[in-house]
């Protein structure tokens, strides 16, 4: 299986989803003219990505997001299911969130986020760029 | 004349405290370049990084939805009124920031559209967390764009209630405006 290269634009965040060294990064803002449509071939990559993954390796998940609008947080949502689901098939499956260390906004949608999730996750502080 | 006509549409605009205005029909790229200058226009002011975020928030959602609304138009006879008839604007009034904007509504939208404004507007921080994550954790609409979670959202960054009006023009039509201000 081939990784997931998408670059980001002003609307859509850089998509790096590495399946060699097993670290998927999603970065940028995300507020697209369509969620669903830029969302889907990831949705795709994810599944067949934890069907062909074997048991022992762990996945970092990296997540820097400054700006999500509903639309993309309902994709969003959808993607740490799937993730929280491999994990709860006993994949080994970490999660990065970084979120702006002066916008209480980001760590708070972040939170909302991750407190259902069962698999492990660190919301890390970074500085503005 | 039309000097002054121009002269007199910038100083009532500035009278209303207006930076950014933009009236027509919304496409994705305007929304963007749109939202980027009013981001660099708030971090030349040095707002703190919260209020650009929530006000870049409030711009986006009222933006994506009411051109999402005029999509929903197509193929309608409305529709190039409807998606003509949009206009957002950004001002700042003695030290906050709002984020207003405006765009025709079909009659037969204006009941459920009251409905959700003023269930919304009823609720306090936090039954909008509580309702906002309910929805995040919804089943999607098929075909929907939206997730349906844009007034919401508004609703939970603005520092006051959200407000309101619809102006009725004729029986086919109305001006909606919604204002949030952060």
């Amino acid at each position: 299986m081939q990784n997931l290269i998408i670059e980001g634009t002003k609307s859509t965040p850089t998509v790096h989803f590495d399946q060699l060294n097993n670290i998927l990064t999603l970065k940028g803002q995300s507020y697209p003219e369509n969620s669903f449509e830029f969302y889907e071939p990831i949705f795709q990559w994810v599944e067949e990505y934890f069907a062909q993954l074997e048991g022992e390796t762990t996945v970092s998940v990296d997540f820097i997001l400054p700006y999500i609008n509903t639309s993309s947080s309902k994709c969003i949502m959808m993607l740490l299911e799937t993730f929280d689901k491999a994990y709860l098939d006993g994949k080994k499956v970490n999660l990065n969130w970084y979120y702006n260390i002066e916008s209480p906004s980001e760590l708070e949608c972040a939170e909302e986020f991750c407190e259902d999730l069962n698999l492990p996750f660190n919301l890390i502080a970074r500085e503005t760029e | 004349m039309v000097g002054t006509n121009l002269l007199d549409i910038q100083n009532r605009l500035r009278e209303n405290g207006l930076l950014i205005s933009f009236s027509g029909r919304f496409s994705q790229a305007i929304i963007e370049e749109l939202g980027e200058a009013v981001k660099k226009y708030l971090e030349l002011e040095q707002s703190p990084a919260n209020n650009i975020h929530n006000i870049f928030s409030i711009f986006i959602e009222q933006t994506q939805n009411i051109k999402n609304y005029c999509e929903s138009k197509d193929n309608t006879e409305g529709y190039h009124k409807i998606s003509n008839s949009c206009i957002v604007t950004i001002g700042k009034v003695e030290e906050l920031n709002y984020i207003c904007s405006g765009n025709l509504i079909a009659s037969e939208d204006i009941p459920i559209l009251v409905e959700k404004l003023d269930h919304i507007l009823r609720l306090d921080k936090v039954e909008l967390k509580k309702l906002y994550k309910e929805v995040l954790r919804r089943e999607m609409a098929p075909g929907s764009k939206g997730a349906g979670m844009g007034l919401i959202d508004m609703a939970r960054k603005a520092t006051v209630p959200l407000e309101y009006s619809i102006t009725r023009l004729d029986n086919d039509y109305s001006f909606l405006t919604i204002k949030a201000v952060v």
